[in-house]
């Protein structure tokens, strides 16, 4: 009976653990390159907690702004994040919601416009434990 | 001095092979587990109560408790706690109806909160029948250690990192917003098996109260605040031990 409840509640442990974690299955969004135009971009650099490659680029749609991972590799985490953010180690930040895969180019919607002379990082963050993944420094 | 120990020995002892003792139903004691589940968020606890059995008829009773209470949850919300902050009217009492100010209240979401609770609580109940009774008991004083967690505030429409939100360490009850720290409360329907086994069905309504270190909320008339609360409305189960308590007659 107890190694019954120990095997139940290691399940349940490792069930909880997994549930946080990204999708590994790429991603490839499309970024349409007749109308949408690149107006910041950078490489991103590994994190205290974590290796991000691949860049980011801030891709304008008409009147929509875009966050673009693009080509990206990055270690799986529990909770990760992608973040514009002011402050290479995010203090002020917009989170653009949860990293959709590890791998591949992602796109994440930005509902207004901030100012990309402040909030010139994107960032791969662990929100849940408050651990940088990776960052890349934005540029025109 | 010897002798006057002895005395006394004896007059103890003489006392216990004369006297008698009975099962004193005036008292009710009892220890108690329960667990209980909302959503994100969940507590457990565990109690030592002492209550009395009231008037002719001993149906109702009251009494005091000493309860811990460990609170968890993932990625929980607490908004700005000073009652002044929180509420349309701070008058005691006449703030349970007073309506919330939404535009001085911010959210700190808590990422990993647990925190636990030793709290002296007072307690009163009603005894239908010797099977079923109904209760409700509520922390009045006591003190709250824990995990600290990192959080986020979102102040203005602005998203700031706190990186260590650390629970509130002083528990008071002074009715509604105005409380401080951690206090938990319960409504419960009480089924007795036998004299010594009752279980409870449990509605729980638990503050907790979480302090951030580096980043505070500064509200319109310039107060800083660093001090955000969550009230947890949880629901679940508890099992208690009652104590046979005799008296010499």
């Amino acid at each position: 009976m107890i190694r019954l409840i120990t095997l139940a509640l290691v399940i349940v442990a490792l069930t909880a653990c997994r549930k946080d974690l990204t999708s590994d299955a790429p991603v490839q969004d499309a970024i349409d390159t007749t109308t949408a135009i690149t107006k910041y971009s950078g490489n991103f650099i590994n994190g205290p907690y974590g290796a991000v490659s691949g860049s980011a680029k801030i891709v304008a749609d008409s009147s929509f702004y875009k966050v673009a991972l693009v080509n990206v590799q990055i270690t799986n985490g529990p909770d990760l994040h992608v973040y514009l953010s002011r402050e290479r180690e995010p203090i002020h930040f917009i989170d653009l919601g949860k990293l959709k895969s590890t791998s591949g180019t992602q796109l994440y919607s930005l509902t207004s416009i901030p100012d990309f002379t402040q909030y010139k990082y994107v960032l791969v963050h662990c929100q849940k434990f408050n651990h940088l993944f990776g960052s890349a420094e934005i540029e025109p | 001095m010897k002798g006057i120990f002895l005395v006394l020995i004896l007059i103890v002892l003489s006392v216990l092979a004369n006297g008698q003792t009975v099962e004193d139903i005036r008292i009710n004691r009892y220890v108690d587990l329960a667990g209980t589940i909302g959503q994100s968020q969940g507590s457990l606890s565990g109690s030592y109560v002492h209550n009395w059995k009231l008037w002719k008829k001993r149906k109702w009773e009251a009494g005091f408790s000493l309860r811990w209470s460990s609170y968890f949850g993932t990625k929980t919300e607490f908004t700005t706690a000073p009652a002044r902050l929180a509420r349309t009217n701070t008058t005691p009492f006449l703030i349970f109806f007073a309506g919330q100010r939404k535009e001085t209240q911010d959210t700190l979401t808590v990422q990993r909160p647990f925190t636990n609770s030793v709290n002296m609580a007072i307690n009163l109940g009603y005894n239908f029948n010797r099977r079923w009774g109904v209760g409700f008991n509520i922390d009045l004083i006591g003190f709250t250690f824990g995990r600290k967690s990192p959080a986020i505030l979102v102040s203005n429409g602005e998203m700031q990192t706190e990186p260590a939100a650390k629970p509130a360490s002083f528990n008071l009850l002074l009715t509604g917003d105005h409380d401080r720290g951690s206090l938990n409360s319960e409504f419960f329907l009480r089924y007795h098996f036998n004299d010594t086994w009752s279980i409870r069905g449990i509605y729980e309504f638990l503050f907790v109260e979480y302090k951030t270190q580096m980043t505070k909320q500064v509200a319109p008339d310039g107060t800083v605040v660093d001090r955000f609360r969550n009230k947890a409305n949880t629901f679940g189960l508890g099992i208690s031990y009652h104590f046979k308590t005799f008296r010499n007659i």
